[in-house]
């Protein structure tokens, strides 16, 4: 079965192989990934404070806690920005708005007035997102739940909500990591035994 | 098959450097070794070890549509009962695998003989596919190896093909690559792959798996919350079943590669599996599971655990009493026996094949060189030719 073909590669591409000095950094370009859907309309609660989701539900308070923190951070990331208190209180009332500053440049932002919970009892854990309002005679989201893009989710006297599951999908970023770091434990274990696992890879 | 001294090439390091071959040496060792290199006739290359590694890979695959089928045998495999309805699917499904790389002990005359089989994380990829090649191109250029000596080795090419294949068969555009934080041969080998998938047409992105996440809907996610659909992930299927993660790796519904069902050939129990359906066969080294060791007629015998890494816990046992070891942190799932055939030795080394597949094709051989009988981590890699 002797041949005469090459039993080398043919087309490498050299100049493709080239890394200068160091490994590419992590990530490289930007792929279109379809959202995560899990099915349709689901029950949301707005709750305004921490306090107030633990209240309603006691056996959950971590989970009230660690969603409210997640919350404050979408509302910074993806909450309504002006470049003036002015156009801020005008939209959301006095008082309303506080200034952030975003490496060089400084923006206003309202405070968030609340956060949608949903499936705070599922296994798979919960999804939040901030909730805005607004208490501007002149604004149309006057007394209503408003999304950090500015959807509508209705009277603000209300707290139970039915919404779309993609109303619960932070914006723009694809899904919402509930947690990390449940890979990689074996890995810490046996790195801590001695000198055969001192190249720390788990080739073989 | 001779051992060649040759001198090395003026500044590889530097061209090591440019070309982000971080590893060559680790923790002041040589682990790259080019001071010499191994040379085989095209007849060794594809009667003793391309044909018997594309026959092997068939037999192990009889062995996994037999194992898949059989609940006493997984229990064997030490693979836990959560995981065997996904295994039977990914199976059924025929979900492709990318690479493996068998490990034969051969010395140019007799027949290769199996070793075990790297069916889940294999490494030492980067230098075999490429870092090799390109060390042949060098020499032949420089005129130090004749210009009509070849290299068993289409790793790149066939990996680049294969990624394609399997781009279009679970009709995607991405996929994500993941390995352990604070290892350069691990990143280095995944980026690799990163860059063969690149070539083949796929976007990518890297996630360390130390830092995969877990999504409201089930799913798994990157750093930037970007839901993972494809992963490949050189990281132990037996270390992912008995993580945290583990309990969601149904609904996550990933398209895994290695795909799930290739626990069962990454995993020693196979070595007395193929025993049994192909006792005798002229590539194979006898083989018992633990509570058939009353039947080994050998006096001398080689113990490893069912699941570990580069050596860890091997022993040499002669009339049942160790004479040889090597430590790690390996074997509380069990221990499988093979009948000792020691590695040849060429001078003071000991030398050890790898021998590629890329989904079930013979894809080109690895050197590695130990001064020990038991392959470490640490053994040294060395290029060869065919001439």
């Amino acid at each position: 079965m002797q041949s005469n073909k090459s039993k080398r590669s043919l087309t490498v591409n050299l100049s493709a192989m080239r890394k200068g000095f160091s490994i590419k950094p992590l990530a490289v370009g930007i792929a279109a990934i379809f959202l995560t859907a899990c099915g349709d309309k689901q029950d949301a609660t707005v709750y305004k404070t921490a306090d107030d989701c633990s209240n309603s539900n006691p056996e959950f308070a971590q989970q009230c806690q660690s969603a409210y923190e997640n919350a404050v951070k979408e509302a910074q990331r993806t909450g309504p920005k002006y470049n003036s208190q002015r156009d801020c209180e005008s939209e959301f009332g006095f008082n309303q708005c506080n200034q952030v500053q975003q490496g060089s440049s400084s923006f206003f932002m309202p405070f968030m007035a609340g956060y949608m919970l949903s499936n705070l009892m599922s296994p798979r854990g919960y999804s939040s997102q901030p909730m805005f309002t607004s208490h501007s005679r002149n604004s149309s989201y006057r007394n209503r739940w408003i999304g950090a893009d500015g959807h509508d989710f209705g009277d603000n006297r209300r707290n139970k909500l039915r919404v779309s599951e993609k109303s619960l999908q932070p914006k723009p970023t694809v899904n919402r990591t509930m947690s990390r770091g449940g890979f990689g434990s074996s890995v810490r274990a046996k790195s801590n035994w001695g000198s055969s696992a001192k190249r720390g890879g788990w080739g073989g | 098959m001779l051992r060649v001294a040759i001198a090395p090439r003026p500044q590889w390091q530097r061209k090591a450097a440019d070309f982000g071959f971080k590893f060559h040496t680790m923790h002041g060792e040589t682990y790259w070794d080019e001071a010499a290199y191994y040379q085989f006739s095209l007849q060794q290359i594809e009667q003793d070890i391309e044909a018997p590694t594309e026959e092997i890979q068939q037999m192990c695959l009889a062995v996994v549509d037999k194992v898949v089928k059989d609940d006493e045998l997984l229990q064997k495999f030490q693979i836990p009962q959560a995981y065997w309805q996904q295994i039977a699917d990914s199976w059924q499904q025929q979900q492709p695998s990318l690479y493996s790389r068998l490990d034969f002990a051969y010395d140019g005359k007799n027949p290769a003989k199996l070793y075990e089989n790297n069916a889940d994380t294999p490494t030492s990829l980067y230098e075999s596919g490429f870092w090799q090649w390109l060390w042949l191109e060098d020499q032949v250029k420089a005129g130090k190896i004749a210009k009509s000596a070849d290299q068993f080795n289409s790793l790149q090419e066939k990996l680049v093909h294969r990624l394609a294949a399997i781009g279009k068969h679970y009709d995607i555009k991405h996929m994500h690559f993941a390995c352990c934080q604070d290892t350069d041969e691990d990143r280095g080998t995944v980026q690799y792959l990163q860059d063969c998938a690149q070539e083949s047409g796929l976007l990518n992105d890297f996630v360390f798996i130390e830092d995969i996440g877990l999504s409201d809907c089930g799913s798994f996610s990157d750093l930037r919350d970007q839901k993972i659909q494809t992963l490949f992930k050189l990281y132990p299927w037996e270390f992912m079943q008995r993580e945290e993660f583990g309990a969601a790796l149904q609904d996550a519904k990933v398209n895994w590669l290695e795909p799930i069902w290739k626990s069962i050939l990454s995993n020693k129990a196979l070595m007395p599996m193929l025993w049994k359906l192909f006792a005798g066969h002229p590539n194979l080294l006898a083989s018992y599971f633990e509570d058939e060791l009353t039947q080994a007629k050998e006096t001398k015998l080689v113990k490893k655990p069912i699941f570990s890494r580069e050596g860890a816990n091997v022993s040499v046992l002669e009339h049942g009493k160790t004479i040889l070891q090597a430590d790690g942190p390996y074997g509380q799932e069990g221990f499988i026996y093979q009948a000792y055939a020691p590695l040849p030795r060429f001078g003071d080394n000991h030398t050890l094949i790898g021998s590629w597949l890329v989904g079930d094709q013979a894809a080109g051989i690895s050197v590695r060189e130990d001064s020990s009988a038991i392959t470490q981590d640490m053994s040294r890699y060395l290029p060869h030719i065919i001439l």
